[in-house]
């Protein structure tokens, strides 16, 4: 019995270890695999100009951007290809193609900041809608800009669906340039910068300024944060936060994004323009750009356990 | 002749005791709070006084092998806090066993 107790033993160790083990893994990767699909595939923007500014802020975000990359590379080739397809066959028109590319793929890092989840979709066909368009203009620019709308002027011939869409397309976007079709202006957002203070607190140095650009009191973003992290924290001097217990940058985030998509968002038209009132006591998202006002739920903190040790707690009141 | 004031059947009562069978206000709430080192504990919040809770927790302590108990609170009434990180599984259990649906559930925390 004894050897059979000595050689079951560590068996049983080993196999409780190794389950363990893998069972935090399998945690892990599902947070991560989790946040892949959250992390907005969004392309937007074509604007050359903003490419630059935005690079430089890339080299900062690295961190986050990892996961999604190399998807977004593979679909975006997909795009341009699709759009080979269906937009005139010129040399020109490569080239294009080639340029848009480059802004593309310098884009897929800024990209991952603006927080819109659910815009995906939208978004995708609007890029469609825009690079058709980019390509184009340009093309007309180029070479034949009266050639769409004399090829069927002087002729009998019925017109086809595409120079349609195209005449469509110009006439939008010179009638309004700033609108464009997803030339919006993106809200692009720093990803948090969490350090570790010491050991058991963390700090969020640009909190502030992630306010700032949310247009929310730093308070109110506080509360949610705190809330939904289960801990307490506060401002210091500098401005930064200061929170209890040890988070990392990603998990940070993650609480970011679901304030974003609460408190931020219009739950209507899902733009980022919006105002939080207070109207006797209950809090009222106000779209700027819709124009809807909806309720939004109170921050409520809920059943806090005591982590705290207990005799010190004692110690504390008596 | 009835007098409908001394009926024992109060209509409101009905209502709100039909909405409310599983749930107390509508969602449940799965915290996890961070104790020293690696440690954390989740907490189930709002599930339903119909449900013997001493029960579910039983079986949650076997089925996540961890340690776990219901805790009376003057608030929110009875909580379900369990050892770890167990908001997946108690997410999974709680929808598996039909005690909650998966709109019902809210998870917080990171």
């Amino acid at each position: 019995m004894t050897e059979e107790d000595a050689i079951f033993d560590p068996s049983l160790v080993k196999k409780k270890k190794k389950k363990k083990t893998t069972f935090d893994i399998d945690a892990v990767l599902a947070e991560g695999d989790s946040q892949e699909t959250s992390s907005p595939v969004t392309v937007q923007e074509t604007d050359p100009d903003n490419n630059a500014a935005d690079g430089i802020d890339l080299d900062n975000d690295l961190d986050l951007e990892n996961f999604g990359k190399k998807k977004r590379k593979k679909k975006k080739t997909g795009f341009n290809l699709d759009d080979l397809d269906a937009a005139l066959p010129t040399a020109t028109d490569e080239v294009v193609q080639g340029e848009s590319e480059f802004v593309l793929d310098d884009e897929s890092g800024a990209i991952d900041d603006t927080f819109d989840l659910g815009m995906k979709k939208k978004k995708k066909k609007k890029t469609e809608i825009t690079e058709l368009l980019k390509d184009n203009k340009e093309n007309e620019e180029l070479e034949n800009v009266e050639d769409n709308a004399i090829t069927w002027a002087g002729s009998d011939r019925d017109y086809t669906y595409d120079e349609l869409l195209h005449r469509v397309f110009d006439i939008i976007s010179e009638k309004n340039p700033d609108m464009a079709a997803g030339r919006k202006p993106k809200f692009v957002m720093r990803p948090p910068q969490v350090l570790r203070v010491g050991t058991k607190k963390t700090s969020f140095a640009n909190f502030t300024e992630i306010c700032k650009t949310l247009h929310r009191q730093p308070k109110h973003l506080l509360d949610f944060l705190l809330a939904e992290l289960g801990t307490s924290g506060s401002v210091d001097g500098n401005s930064q936060l200061i929170i209890k217990g040890r988070f990392q940058p990603k998990q940070i985030e993650n609480v970011l994004r679901r304030y974003i998509k609460e408190y931020v968002t219009c739950h209507t038209c899902r733009s980022p323009e919006t105002i939080l009132q207070k109207d006797t006591r209950i809090f009222f998202l106000q779209c700027e750009s819709c124009g809807s006002r909806c309720s939004v739920a109170s921050i409520k903190s809920g059943f806090q356990a005591v982590t705290s040790k207990r005799a010190a707690m004692r110690a504390k009141t008596a | 002749m009835s007098i409908q004031n001394l009926n024992t059947f109060d209509p409101f009562a009905d209502a709100v005791g039909s909405a409310n069978e599983d749930v107390q206000d509508g969602l449940v709430h799965i915290r996890i709070q961070q104790r020293n080192g690696r440690k954390t504990l989740t907490t189930v919040q709002g599930l339903s006084s119909n449900y013997d809770l001493k029960k579910i927790v039983r079986t949650c302590k076997k089925e996540f092998a961890c340690n776990g108990t219901v805790i009376e609170h003057p608030e929110y009434g009875e909580v379900l806090q369990l050892q770890g990180d167990q908001r997946e599984n108690i997410c999974q259990f709680l929808t598996k066993t039909g005690l909650v649906k998966q709109d019902q559930l809210k998870v917080h925390g990171f």
